[in-house]
């Protein structure tokens, strides 16, 4: 019998839905097996289309992106009450994604800047008809409703969705690993002493050696292995865009943890070298951080919400 | 580390201010097993006067402070987290200390960025024989931690 799936789609990129695409005529392999009832980024289907299924009657339920919307709250609810097994999809909606940077600003400011002081922008306004409206800050979905499992990556790989797929339809269990980037990287390391940290704009990387080594802030020792060093192998730095592996609760922390140890370099310089902290060591899980819980609805530290940083 | 004296004292202080702010600063104090937590030791064993609302965590070196133990401890209510450790060159482990400094310069950032105060950590060194420094620093940490407020965390886990 073919597994009933649906596809949800809230405040993201469509990078998850074209990571499940680009496995082209591997798709073949798995869609016999699969009746989509609900996937409106590829197909028309409405809102009352997903809300006309019994509870629980969807064996696969995706979702893809955060809550940046009313809207989006009231879709990934639903979508937990037709799913029985509910996959988070993508680095947003395990972790908040990169929409969980605006956290660092207050909604209002957000809202000024968007749609007020957009340089583009003449008759500028604040939509307010026809729109559900904007939640106050990103909080991942994870902790917004229960979700069977989690599938990090900005995107997650093709192969990733493929073997996660083919994992729950035969219903063999899907764990994350337990590993890191650097495991799955091939370039030669040394030692790690750091004097200096360079922007990826600057020199050339040599394609042999870590990159880390050579002073580029490469987050593959703080990232979950799963992607196959996409990144590092195009001699470009890990962005972290995984999040953590599984046994690590803070990512940003641990890759402090980490550069504090390697750095050799006086706090002057190590404060200068990271103008964004949030952007550099958080960029997809910043909603999920320990700072980003603290700081929500913090309005005494944050003074008057002017700008910061 | 305090007598019964200095509790009792520092009850009556503790209630004395609670009637008249309201608010009584609740620090996590990591110390270093060779020279702060020695140094605490030495200043209790002194009868040292300090507030009584550290609690303090004893760790081997404050290399060994992961700083997601600090967001940990400010996300569970924290109003402040002190951290104090041997004077650079002093450590028992040749370097924890400065390790812990790079750390906390990056942390300090973050914080920042993220809209919380920096002023609620806050690294200091003391040595074993540094009970006043130890005390005073303490003194310092309840003070600043006093004039920031409450931790935006009270009340909402």
């Amino acid at each position: 019998m073919a597994k009933r799936v649906a596809f949800a789609q809230l405040s993201s990129c469509w990078g998850c839905d074209q990571a499940l695409v680009d496995l082209h005529f591997r798709l073949l392999d798995v869609l016999p097996d699969l009746e989509v009832v609900y996937w409106p980024a590829v197909v028309d289907y409405k809102l009352s289309d997903l809300k006309s299924l019994p509870d629980g009657s969807v064996h696969l339920g995706f979702v893809e992106g955060s809550c940046r919307t009313k809207e989006d709250v009231h879709i990934l609810e639903l979508m937990r009450e037709k799913s029985r097994l509910l996959v988070a999809w993508g680095s947003c909606s395990c972790y908040g994604g990169v929409q969980g940077l605006a956290n660092t600003w207050p909604l209002a400011q957000l809202v000024q800047r968007k749609f007020i002081k957009t340089e583009t922008v003449t008759d500028s306004r604040v939509p307010e008809e026809n729109v559900p409206g904007f939640v106050e800050y990103i909080i991942p979905n994870t902790d917004r409703v229960r979700f069977d499992i989690i599938l990090p990556g900005c995107p997650p790989t093709s192969d990733n969705v493929y073997d996660a797929v083919v994992a729950l339809l035969t219903g063999r269990p899907f764990d994350l690993p337990d590993t890191t980037v650097c495991d799955e990287c091939p370039r030669e390391r040394k030692e790690k002493r750091i004097k200096e940290f360079k922007r990826t704009y600057q020199g050339r990387p040599d394609p042999e050696k870590c990159l880390l080594d050579q002073g580029y802030l490469c987050l593959g020792f703080a990232t979950i292995g799963f992607c196959g060093a996409q990144c590092p192998k195009a001699n470009m730095p890990c962005k972290g865009c995984f999040g953590p592996p599984p046994s690590i609760r803070d990512h940003g922390a641990k890759i402090i943890s980490a550069l504090g140890a390697i750095a050799d370099m006086s706090p002057e310089e190590l404060e200068n070298a990271f103008p964004d902290p949030v952007g550099s060591f958080y960029f997809t899980d910043y909603a999920a951080s320990y700072i980003a819980k603290v700081s929500a609805g913090n309005s005494g530290d944050k003074g008057d919400g002017e700008d910061r940083r | 580390m305090t007598t019964a004296a200095q509790k009792s004292s520092a009850a009556t202080k503790r209630r004395g201010r609670a009637s008249a702010g309201g608010f009584e600063p609740r620090i996590v104090a990591f110390c270093c097993n060779w020279c702060s937590y020695a140094g605490a030791d030495l200043a209790g064993t002194s009868r040292m006067q300090m507030p009584p609302n550290v609690r303090i965590i004893r760790v081997n070196c404050t290399g060994r402070i992961d700083p997601a133990f600090i967001l940990e401890a400010l996300y569970m209510g924290a109003d402040g987290v002190l951290i104090s450790g041997c004077h650079p060159g002093d450590c028992h482990y040749t370097s924890g200390n400065l390790r812990m400094r790079s750390r906390y310069v990056l942390l300090r950032g973050l914080l920042e960025q993220a809209g919380i105060d920096p002023r609620r950590v806050h690294l200091q060194w003391a040595s074993a024989a540094e009970g006043d420094v130890f005390a005073e620093g303490v003194r310092m940490m309840v003070e600043r931690i006093r004039a920031l407020g409450p931790s935006p965390m009270r009340g909402r886990r």
